[in-house]
């Protein structure tokens, strides 16, 4: 007979094996533990409250389908992100663009507006704090579409190489690099006009 | 790839060694190369700092008790599909099914029809159909069960008034 395990000190590995035998109460454990990780990565790509609450939800459920799938080669969490953005990356695409997307994706294939940029010769985040700089950045990020947005996040925050974001974005990794451009100097204009707006 | 795009490259260790030297010279000669690059790197490490910190809006329980519910319905929809899917072959039977079991009762009701005015039923064994005649109606239906059990009419018969009676 399979031991009972203490769900709330068990390791998420313990918690996963008894999950995959079918133990909903060790797949409650992990939701409570990283609910809030894979809310906040859907809600990074989103930028909407609803919709990251309704598509974490369903990576869970979708967690609970698949879990004979992990096979434990990454962590617990890493398995989950990548599921939760997966099904993001699906939404975003689904969805219609709005128009200020539309006019930054037309610069972007009318080719060569990151080159036009003046670079930016000083840091802007230089000597801000920690929270104040979460903040404009977050800012920033919400300024840019989501193509450009999802580069940066999953290369910056998931730590993911080039050819992997080329294949969950499903796009080649000249575009990865080119959006990836992009992103940062757009990035470091919005900081820098986000600092200057701050000290006028 | 362009010389920008590989600044980037080698600011994100993507390069290998002897193109990661080239880009280090190139920066170390250009002024402008070095600029981007400094720009780069700095939008690098700010964004580093950057990840967004947002708590899940919603109870342990409320949100829980969302994903349960979910996974019961998903549950429930698989097990009535899985019976559907496991019999699935059998569909390709059910319209030769429903022509035997048409030419079997009309056999029957041919064969065997009731002269006494009443409704009559008749069911076929090791058929998976039933019949209905009624004489006042002059009218007889067959009914054929699908992969779920559930009859609906697959033809119907309608007699004509013998002369005599007209």
């Amino acid at each position: 007979m399979a031991k009972a395990i203490d769900h709330k000190t068990a390791p998420d590995v313990k918690l996963v094996a008894a999950s995959q035998a079918g133990n909903m109460q060790a797949f409650e454990e992990l939701v409570a533990r990283h609910r809030d990780k894979i809310y906040a990565r859907a809600f990074s790509m989103m930028r909407n409250e609803e919709e990251a609450i309704d598509l974490s939800q369903e990576a869970w459920v979708k967690a609970w389908q698949r879990l004979k799938q992990f096979q434990g080669d990454s962590s617990f969490a890493t398995w989950m992100t990548r599921i939760v953005i997966n099904l993001c990356l699906d939404q975003l695409r689904r969805q219609k663009r709005t128009r200020a997307e539309s006019i930054e994706q037309l610069d972007e294939e009318l080719g060569g507006v990151e080159r036009q940029m003046p670079i930016i010769a000083t840091n802007p985040s230089q000597g801000l704090e920690r929270s104040e700089l979460r903040k404009r950045i977050d800012k920033a990020m919400n300024q840019l579409s989501y193509e450009h947005r999802t580069v940066l996040i999953l290369h910056e925050f998931e730590e993911m190489e080039y050819k992997q974001i080329a294949k969950v974005m499903n796009c080649s990794i000249g575009t990865v690099m080119s959006r990836l451009f992009y992103a940062r100097r757009r990035l470091a204009s919005l900081l820098q006009s986000l600092k200057k707006e701050q000290q006028s | 790839m362009s010389t920008e795009l590989k600044l980037q490259a080698r600011l994100d260790g993507e390069l290998d060694a002897r193109e990661a030297r080239e880009i280090d010279a190139l920066v170390e000669q250009n002024a402008q190369q070095a600029a981007l690059m400094q720009e780069l790197s700095w939008t690098k490490a700010a964004i580093a700092a950057g990840d967004v910190e947002v708590a899940l809006p919603e109870t342990r329980e409320f949100y829980w008790s969302k994903i349960a519910r979910a996974i019961e319905a998903e549950e429930r929809k698989a097990a009535t599909a899985a019976p559907a899917e496991r019999s699935g072959w059998l569909k390709f039977f059910y319209p030769a099914t429903g022509l035997a079991a048409m030419a079997a009762v009309m056999f029957v009701i041919s064969g065997s029809r009731s002269n006494d005015g009443v409704d009559t039923e008749s069911v076929p064994e090791d058929m998976n159909a039933v019949s209905f005649r009624s004489e006042a109606e002059k009218m007889s239906v067959v009914y054929v069960a699908d992969e779920y059990g559930s009859f609906s009419p697959v033809g119907q018969e309608v007699k004509n008034e013998p002369e005599a009676d007209k």
